[in-house]
């Protein structure tokens, strides 16, 4: 496995570790993986592991351990049950969206850049659960597989200066859910009114990589019910 | 008798402490004090661990009465400290009598000052620690009125003679003052910017207005060119280092600081090392900085000479404070930045 992880110094505190794995699922898999064995070696002074698609950062205390200690870790992970599937059952969240309209600025952009009407826009977006692959920015937000649309979505020529919590968006191959407020350039088609991460609740988020969020198309008048809860797998 | 503090000019503070470190695994950002080194100083000079919760102090003057006798440290940027109008030495324990106000003021040579209090300031925690993360919405800017309560165990010796520094235990003065020196490694996408490094490091770069706890922007002397990629492919999204330089659009570079968010697909041209993180944290608007690339070994050399230092400082304050029978605890409040208990992705494989 080691002749496929590529392992780079990332400033006094941190390597990362690329998996050159042609195969993106594969890929995925081993950096996920690394970051859920090595990520919780306090025992080795590393402090956190950060894995997305293709990579993983870890985090270390530098004066505690060095980085060949930590390659050393790396190269000597025990990353068999990558081939095997030794992998948790994922969980699915359900996630009620209100699609277009002031909530979803960007769902006829999108219908008419794919060639699709609305309806079928939302079809797509709600037609299977898609895959969490790492956490985003800002806030932890999940970054999500793309919805099978017939092109990649574009970028917003001009980003957002302001995105509400709960923006459903896409843009290229992926899918978003806003965690928190913040500037953004990708095509916002929905709002949940669910509560992603909550500074008042434990745990703060509860998805992980891994987990699937199903979408399903909720009427305007069903938001006041639902504001502010908790996902629900 | 209440055990807190009162604020009576807030000036821009909070309650801080050196972030939830772990955070970063659960998409999270570190947080925690940008001038980690000042922070960790101000606790050890009052017998706290490094991690404990203390007051952070940005720009703006601060002033506080205590309801009971304290024994406190200011550290970080230079500025004028006094107790009920007597002048106060920064960078060493100072009493600070029941009633007496105590007032920072002035702050210049740096942008941020750390008021560390011996014992433990009660304070909500998100993820073990009490650092405020601006993008989850907590913690709280101290008001006027503010109380805080610190559980202390301290009998205050009141025998010392006005006037004279009552403790004498030569921390490290550290920062000193702009132009601020900041040293970095070469990024894991070096080869992206083309042999253009050296536009970092051969002219001073000056601080922008827009510059915060999540990164600061800079702009070259003289208008110099900024590194440049020489590639517009599409970067996938990774983990993205506390210190990391960037290059986005127009003529300045972003270093993203412990406020980061913490998956981006931008190219990391350099990393700002750990030492020289502490001091971009006190790097105002307007002060410039110099960059100077070093390697990983000397980055790595030069932090564990600085927590050696704090190791020596702890023994000192250790030996001190046993001769006034003050109780330290370097170990005994928990730390903060405990790892969140997120659960694997995968099974271990046995």
């Amino acid at each position: 496995m080691s002749a496929q992880l590529q392992i780079v110094d990332c400033g006094d505190s941190a390597v990362r570790v690329a998996c050159l794995d042609p195969d993106r699922e594969r890929a995925w898999r081993a950096v996920h993986l690394l970051a859920g064995v090595l990520g919780r070696r306090s025992d080795e002074h590393i402090t956190s592991a950060i894995a997305t698609y293709d990579a993983v950062l870890i985090e270390f205390d530098c004066a505690a351990t060095h980085h060949a200690a930590v390659k050393q870790l790396v190269e000597s992970a025990d990353l068999r049950s990558v081939q095997t599937e030794d992998i948790r059952s994922a969980r699915v969240f359900t996630v009620p969206v209100v699609y277009g309209g002031h909530q979803g600025p960007d769902l006829q952009l999108v219908a008419d850049q794919q060639g699709l009407r609305t309806d079928e826009v939302i079809a797509i977006h709600t037609a299977h659960p898609l895959v969490m692959r790492c956490y985003g920015s800002p806030g932890g937000a999940p970054m999500l597989d793309g919805p099978d649309f017939p092109l990649p979505v574009p970028r917003r020529s001009s980003p957002r200066p302001h995105v509400e919590a709960g923006a459903v968006a896409v843009a290229g191959r992926q899918a978003v859910i806003s965690a928190r407020p913040a500037p953004g350039g990708w095509a916002v088609i929905g709002h949940t009114p669910l509560s992603l991460v909550d500074v008042d609740r434990e745990p703060l988020s509860v998805f992980r990589p891994g987990d699937a969020f199903q979408f399903v198309a909720v009427d305007e008048q069903q938001w006041d019910g639902l504001a502010g809860r908790g996902l629900d797998a | 008798m209440p055990n807190t503090v009162t604020v009576i000019e807030p000036g821009l503070s909070v309650v801080q402490d050196l972030g939830r470190v772990g955070a970063s695994r659960v998409g999270q950002m570190s947080a925690g004090a940008l001038d980690q080194y000042g922070a960790s100083a101000a606790n050890t000079l009052v017998g706290n661990p490094v991690g404990a919760a203390l007051v952070e102090v940005t720009a703006f003057d601060f002033s506080a009465v205590t309801a009971v006798d304290r024994i406190i440290a200011v550290t970080g940027a230079v500025a004028d400290i006094t107790i009920d109008g007597l002048p106060q030495e920064q960078w060493e324990p100072i009493l600070w009598l029941r009633g007496h106000r105590l007032s920072i003021r002035r702050i210049r040579a740096g942008l941020r000052v750390y008021l560390a209090i011996h014992g433990d300031v009660v304070s909500r925690r998100l993820l073990g620690s009490c650092a405020p993360d601006t993008v989850l919405g907590f913690g709280e800017q101290l008001g006027a009125g503010t109380t805080l309560t610190i559980e202390d165990d301290c009998p205050v010796p009141r025998h010392f003679y006005f006037g004279v520094p009552f403790f004498r235990l030569g921390a490290d003065r550290h920062p000193t003052r702009p132009p601020w020196e900041v040293d970095v490694t070469d990024g894991p996408d070096i080869a992206e910017f083309g042999g253009t490094l050296e536009r970092l490091t051969e002219t001073c770069y000056t601080v922008g207005p827009a510059s915060n706890h999540i990164g600061l922007r800079l702009a070259p002397g003289g208008a110099a060119p900024v590194p440049q990629r020489d590639r517009r492919t599409e970067v996938l999204s990774r983990g993205v280092p506390i210190g990391a330089v960037e290059v986005p659009d127009g003529n300045e570079i972003l270093v993203l600081h412990r406020g980061r968010g913490v998956t981006a697909g931008y190219p990391v041209l350099a990393v700002v090392t750990t030492t020289g993180l502490s001091r971009l944290g006190q790097a105002a608007p307007g002060d410039t900085v110099q960059f100077r690339r070093v390697s990983v070994d000397a980055a790595v050399s030069a932090y564990r000479a600085q927590q050696h230092r704090l190791d020596q400082l702890r023994g000192r304050v250790r030996t001190v404070f046993a001769s006034l029978r003050l109780p330290t605890h370097f170990d005994t409040v928990p730390q903060p930045a405990a790892t969140p208990t997120a659960q694997p992705l995968f099974k271990e494989s046995a």
